[in-house]
């Protein structure tokens, strides 16, 4: 070839030079991530169609409530939770807790294996069959020993079959199961029997009532049955036909239910019992009810006077609220809240009973039919004995189910001590929580979402739990051990004829319900697993004040300590008793009043913090006789100035990456006292010293401001102007361009503040719905926390007693019609689509920015880092949703996968998609049903209508974004 | 240009030409450490890519910051120099002359600093070109309706227009130095770059023609280049951007910023290089009037603002302002009030205007409050928007820091190279004003 003599390059060589840089280039492809190639199922498993959910009917345990969940599985993943709008408890609703379940599930700190505990002090993994052989073995030796008790199973309240099952398996081997549960509302019980004589926790229809008044029962966070207490309440107090209810809430906190009540009564910490009798004897005395004539007796020592006196509560106050209570038919007083237990509550509790006696509120709005089901939760004085009896050597196995009571009991209880000397313990968790940390051998149970099981929440409510997948760890679920275990005991071999749980739960189902409901116990068994659960009518029972009350005596309440401050240690609606603490979505899920995330702080009245001389951040050292904490001051002008209050579930010394060393546990400093009637665990009587640092933080919350600035952000109306009727409003303002026309569908959104509770349910939901990471403290102090909805909170200046009012406002995109951030994006990468959506198209995005700084709700989030989700979180990805990358803007999409869910079935259908159809993660966790969403085009549907609604108003509607969100105006009441 | 000078045009040759000559040390220990910085902005970019925008300082809800402060501040700065060489050459005014060059080159690097913060501050700078409307299979174009796009365009004319003006009114230079140097590599560049220029009448004919038309095109630029960057803020609807006057206001500050950097460069170059007979007292007095008058109506401006706030009884406008001067970030705010307002005022007095070191001293006051003027604009805008609850203040970071710092001694490199390479005083047009020289042998007279 002539050309080779010259030298330089052949065609064929440049060509194959030019093939490989070329391939070799797109194949590393600069500076991209590495290629993921999709595979698709060679032999697809039976029963999964790709990108078509399966939901599995369930039941939520991440507290005693049981509400009914739907878990969606793709491709075999659960990847969101649902409220079950079957259940009876929730109806569809669901909370923070219950959304966050899911990283429980993918924790990536769970327990992956049977872990025993070696010679040297290491935990070393083992399998199944050595540690149920282990566990067998110990039974077996102990038992030869002859002695009863000295196997101990600590559980939490499990009802139902596995409740049985252990009871069962306890009296075969002799030992004894114990139910703990952290928050037992022993008091509750003991009230009621002492009054009603009846040894059980009703159900209050709150919906029903007119008027609520609640001595510190925080039903919107934690008590007994936050979820359906929420949805209740947000029946009761909406804004309809003119008239809704009245709550006052009587707490020396104003604790997020207390904020959301129509008046907050600032009571002196342990009168409350004295209030409920003085407005009681207003009531009697006045003439204002038929009833309670023979308690003018007991009633008469209360006088208004004496009574304001030691409550602090005016006697106007006593007056308007006894008028009130008894006029605005059905009424409804509640309490019992964990946080408010000081060592009269069972006192306390009777004179509610009295006070509800007396305004005719006994069976119509209380149903003892329906109780609680707390038969099975053991007394607090159990756990006593049960801690003298592991300190005294007493106990020689120890079995542990989910509970934390090393935690979760305050240190002066001793049971970390006891523990240690306990020679063998077993913990069923999948997680390493403190005392798990003391146990010999781990045996990690599935999660809810692994395992078969029921629970019985209360009367009439069998919830059924399935597996919606296959473990993603080597755990067992604790049935199937315990029947495994059993197999291994020489002499019990034959005791349990079932091969599994699974077929121990239908056997025992078989047993208890195979009556019920006329159906062959199959296609009853199947249905139940479609409801998820058997739900049966109870019948109200009714019950008449036992005689001898009028001789009960209400004694003060005692606090212990030399401090000038009541210390308030409250229930946390995120984490619970501590046990929602090691998931991100929870840490990172500002708390409704402080906005606050990923720590502790300490509540303090902005008088007490400058008379302290700290503010906002400055450490401040809270000490009891007990112990001494140390965390940030938080001014709250909710809050007593001789109070001061901590929320429970941080300050975790193990239990996973996410909630070890952060925060503080209030729990830890709190004096050994209990409620002296009913013997139940006191939280409020510790009296505390403040002591200033010195050292200061930044504060790390989502919203540093507390009120408007006159933007008429959460706007609100009062009743009298509502009953007057507002004058029309027109939102649509002259526009340059002509109006956008919208062919079939504008998608669109009211929220009504009126039901807002601020909760928070609806961020967490669409966390999980929507791939959004968490970023942690870091950088959420740096405002870079990357949440598409928040809820705004303003304190806003009041006439009212408290002097403030809070106010509530869910800011999301608001899809705005003539959007700014539209026309300023350089490359066309967000975008006004013909349904009204503002489209955000990310791999369009370069990254300007111009769009959030154009966004006059300032929604918009940026992708500041790769963000990244710790293997197995990471299971969890919804696969219909974009993963993010780095440099590109984020917002709400009105969830448009859902939309285009939704219209590829209608398409299927041959119709349009109807109202109902379409549920955005946020309305569909919302359990007051504040947000609705809807096709703004159809006049029909609910989101039109209430899009209509007179208080309706755009937020900031001057600008003529001509958003999508119609927000419908808070009502207060006023004097009217 | 005084009567009493002693510059011939042989002079005029040898002093120009006489700064090109082979580096000293002096000029060495300055442009060594000036490369050292700009590598630490590199450096600084380059981490800010690998771990993402956040190793910037932003924050919810101020997405722009230092690096937009930044672009704007070198887009004015870039300002005076077509305003000296351009504007003041049509109206004839004199004393540009010495420092026309100087400022020339001020603008192009100025230029060629700014455009790089648009990409600078990008989420996903690799995606820069997207910008830019060129033709693709996808069909994807750009939106222009957004102020950014009109910005790309914006910058980019004006670096070809001021850069062609740059290099065009060098030519006859050039030309002077190439007849000039004797080292062969040398020879054969600026032969190139004085594009044959042989000095006939013909040629100047249409020189001064082609000149004069340049400084016709260039001058709108000076106004629309920055109102074009005004209406990055003021087309959006943020309180404290969305404001008619954003343009006179940012034009008048840029060319305020301009006249100050300018200053800040030609005193010492004028130390260094003995230029006094070339740019001399008169020179500055004339800057300095010009200083005085921008100064007054950016300070007309700031006090616009605060009463249009007040005014309009918007709360979200008047908060805005309301919160310029007392919140969080009031020292700023009052450090440009004090640069901007209060510093030129001794400008008033003849003897403020011819003493250099005080209108040295003036001047770097200048470009801080400057600076200042479009981080306030900017940051504390973006600060406190509509909606209190998203209310949140921004911290620079030490990447944004070293971004800045890189970016000055980009800047200063190019100027470096610039005063060793082209002539930094026009040699023609110097010698236009000077007496023209007689062959005194034959004694014609």
């Amino acid at each position: 070839m002539s050309q080779d003599k010259k030298g330089g390059i052949r065609r064929r060589d440049f060509l194959k030079i030019i093939g490989v840089a070329g391939g070799t280039a797109a194949v590393t492809g600069g500076c991209s991530e590495p290629v993921e190639q999709l595979i698709p199922y060679v032999i697809p498993p039976e029963g999964i169609i790709p990108g078509v959910p399966n939901w599995y009917a369930s039941t939520c345990r991440e507290c005693p409530a049981g509400c009914g969940i739907l878990v969606k599985n793709r491709e075999g993943r659960a990847i969101k939770i649902e409220g079950n709008p079957k259940h009876p408890v929730n109806k569809g609703a669901s909370c923070a807790q219950g959304q966050a379940m899911l990283q429980g599930l993918y924790n990536p700190d769970r327990t992956r294996s049977p872990l025993l505990l070696n010679d040297l002090g290491k935990r070393r993994p083992t399998g199944w069959e050595n540690a149920q052989t282990l566990l067998a073995e110990k039974i077996d030796e102990i038992r030869k020993k002859g002695q009863n008790g000295r196997i101990v199973f600590l559980s939490d309240n499990v009802t139902g079959t596995l409740g049985a099952l252990i009871d069962d398996w306890m009296e075969a081997i002799g030992g004894v199961h114990i139910s703990y549960e952290t928050y037992a509302y022993e008091p509750l019980r003991e009230a009621n029997k002492r009054t009603f004589g009846i040894d059980k926790i009703p159900t209050y229809n709150i919906d029903k009532a007119k008027y609520l008044l609640s001595f510190g029962a925080d039903f919107m966070e934690t008590w007994l049955s936050p979820t359906y207490y929420t949805t209740q309440f947000s029946d009761m107090h909406s804004f309809r036909d003119g008239s809704m209810g009245k709550f006052v809430h009587v707490e020396p906190r104003a604790s997020l239910t207390g904020v959301n009540a129509d008046e907050w009564v600032s009571i002196t910490p342990g009168t409350e019992g004295l209030l409920a009798l003085g407005i009681a004897n207003v009531i009697v005395s006045e003439g204002l009810s038929q009833r309670g004539g023979e308690l003018s007796g007991l009633l008469g020592g209360y006088a208004i006077d004496k009574v304001s006196e030691a409550t602090g509560v005016s006697t106007d106050t006593i007056r308007q609220i006894a008028r009130e209570f008894s006029s605005m038919q059905p009424s409804l007083a509640i309490g019992g809240g964990t946080a408010m237990t000081s060592t009269n509550a069972t006192e306390t509790l009777i004179a509610i009973n009295i006070l509800n006696y007396v305004a005719g509120n006994i069976g119509v709005t209380i149903d003892f039919g329906r109780t609680l089901n707390t038969d099975g939760i053991s007394p607090f004085r159990d756990i006593l004995s049960l801690v003298d009896s592991m300190s005294d050597g007493g106990v020689d196995l120890l079995m542990v189910y989910n509970v934390n009571p090393v935690f979760t009991l305050p240190k002066s209880a001793g049971f970390e001590d006891a523990i240690s000397r306990v020679p063998f313990v077993v913990s069923f968790s999948s997680f390493m929580d403190e005392t798990t940390e003391k146990a010999h051998l781990i045996m990690p149970d599935n999660t809810t979402i692994e395992s078969w099981g029921d629970f019985i929440p209360s009367a009439g409510i069998h919830g059924l739990i399935q597996p919606a997948m296959t473990p993603v760890f080597n755990t067992k679920s604790t049935g199937d051990v315990i029947l495994a275990v059993t197999a291994n005991i020489e002499d019990l071999k034959e005791k349990y004829k079932e091969a599994s749980y699974y077929d121990y739960l239908r056997e025992s189902w078989k047993t208890a319900y195979s009556s019920q409901a006329g159906l062959s116990f199959d296609s009853f068994w199947n249905k139940a697993l479609e409801n998820g659960g058997y739900y049966s009518d109870v019948q109200p029972v009714q019950v008449s004040l036992s005689g001898g009350l009028s001789g009960a005596a209400l004694p003060e309440a005692e606090f212990s300590g030399d401090g000038d401050y009541f210390l308030i240690a409250y229930p946390s609606y995120k984490y619970y008793d501590g046990r929602g603490a090691n998931k991100p979505w929870l840490q990172e899920l500002p708390d409704a009043l402080s906005t606050g995330v990923w720590d502790s702080w300490v509540e303090v009245h902005p008088d007490t913090a400058s008379r302290l001389g700290v503010e906002l951040g400055d450490y401040v050292v809270i000490e009891s006789p007990q112990g001494s904490i140390e965390t940030q001051v938080y001014p709250y002008p909710g809050i007593r100035p001789d109070t001061v209050a901590v929320m429970i579930g941080q300050g975790h010394t193990s239990y996973g990456r996410y909630a070890k060393d952060r925060g503080v546990n209030p729990v830890g400093i709190l004096p050994l006292a209990t409620d002296k009637l009913s013997g139940g665990f006191a939280w409020f009587t510790s009296k505390v010293k403040l002591t200033r640092t010195g050292k200061h933080a930044q504060f790390v919350q989502t919203q540093y401001t507390t009120h408007q600035h006159d933007r008429g952000i959460a706007q609100e109306v009062t009743l009298t102007e509502m009953q007057k009727g507002l004058p029309p409003v027109d939102h649509e303002l002259p526009g340059f361009y002509p109006p956008k026309e919208y062919a079939k569908y504008r998608w669109g959104m009211a929220i009504d503040l009126q039901k807002c509770t601020g909760c928070g349910a609806c961020i967490t939901a669409c966390y999980a719905e929507n791939n959004i990471p968490f970023v942690g403290k870091e950088l959420v102090a740096k405002r870079r926390d990357m949440a598409w909805i928040k809820i705004e909170r303003y304190f806003e200046k009041s006439d009212n007693k408290a002097g403030f009012e809070t106010r509530f406002l869910p800011m999301l995109c608001q899809h705005c019609g003539n959007a700014p951030c539209e026309p300023v994006c350089p490359v066309y990468a967000t975008y006004h689509n013909p349904e009204g959506l503002n489209g955000m198209v990310y791999n369009r995005c370069v990254g300007t920015r111009y769009c959030s700084n154009n966004c006059s709700y300032s929604v918009r989030k940026f992708n500041w880092f790769q963000y990244k989700f710790p293997e197995p979180l990471d299971w969890q990805l919804n696969p219909d949703v974009t993963v993010r990358g780095v440099g590109v803007m984020e917002k709400c999409t009105f969830c448009v996968q859902r939309i285009n869910y939704a219209k590829d079935q209608a398409k299927d259908k041959g119709r349009d998609v109807l109202d109902g159809e379409v549920q955005v993660a946020c309305a569909q966790a919302c359990g007051s049903d504040a947000i609705v969403f809807g096709n703004l085009k159809d006049p029909e549907s609910k989101a039109s209508r209430l899009s209509k609604n007179e208080r309706g108003y755009k937020v900031l509607h001057t600008l003529n974004t001509q958003s999508s969100i119609t927000y419908l105006k808070k009502v207060k009441w006023d004097k009217a | 240009m005084s009567q009493q000078t002693s510059l011939t045009y042989a002079k005029v040759n040898e002093d120009v030409i006489r700064m090109l000559d082979k580096p000293t040390v002096k000029w060495l220990a300055l442009f060594v450490p000036t490369l050292g910085i700009v590598g630490f902005g590199l450096f600084c970019f380059l981490y800010q890519v690998y771990t993402g925008l956040g190793a910037a300082g932003y924050r919810h809800p101020v997405y722009w910051g230092v690096y937009i402060t930044d672009f704007v501040f070198w887009v004015g700065i870039a300002h005076s120099g077509t305003l000296i060489s351009a504007v003041l050459y049509l109206f004839r005014a004199s004393f540009r002359l010495s420092i026309y060059r100087i400022s020339e080159a001020m603008t192009v690097f100025a230029v060629l600093t700014a455009g790089l913060f648009p990409i600078i501050h990008l989420g996903r700078p690799w995606f820069f070109y997207w910008l830019f409307p060129y033709p693709n299979q996808r069909e994807l174009w750009i939106n222009f309706k957004s102020p950014l796009v009109w910005d790309v365009f914006a910058v980019s004319t004006y670096l070809t227009v001021s850069s062609v003006f740059f290099f065009v009114g060098m030519i006859p230079d050039i030309a002077a130095i190439r007849d000039r140097v004797t080292e062969k590599p040398r020879k054969i560049i600026y032969s190139i770059l004085s594009l044959g220029w042989k000095g006939s009448n013909w040629e100047w004919l249409h020189y001064t023609r082609a000149y004069l038309f340049f400084a016709a095109f260039a001058t709108p630029l000076v106004l629309s280049v920055h109102s074009v960057v005004s209406w990055d803020f003021a087309m959006a609807n943020l309180p404290g951007w969305h404001t008619t006057i954003f343009a006179p206001y940012f034009v008048a500050g840029a060319i305020f910023s301009g006249l100050g950097m300018v200053i800040t460069l030609t005193v010492p170059i004028r130390k260094i290089f003995s230029l006094e007979e070339y740019i001399t007292l008169d020179n500055y007095d004339g800057l300095a009037k010009l200083v005085i008058v921008t100064s007054l109506i950016v300070g007309y401006a700031y006090g616009v603002e605060f009463f249009m706030a007040w005014y309009s009884s918007n709360p979200a406008e008047w908060g805005q302002f309301y919160y310029r001067a007392t919140g969080e970030y009031a020292l700023f705010y009052w450090i440009m009030i004090f640069c901007n307002v209060l510093i030129p005022i001794p400008l008033w007095f003849k003897s403020v205007r011819r003493n250099i070191k005080a209108l040295f001293i003036i001047s770097i006051f200048i470009n801080i409050g400057m600076w200042f003027e479009r981080f306030n604009i900017i940051v504390i805008s973006l600060s406190r928007g509509f909606d209190p609850a998203s209310w949140g203040i921004y911290k620079v970071s030490w990447v944004e820091m070293g971004i800045t710092l890189g970016s000055f001694a980009w800047f200063f490199m190019f100027f470096l190279i610039f005063i060793k390479t082209l002539p930094a005083v026009s040699i023609a047009e110097m010698k236009e004003i000077l007496p023209v020289p007689r062959k005194e042998a034959n004694g014609h007279e």
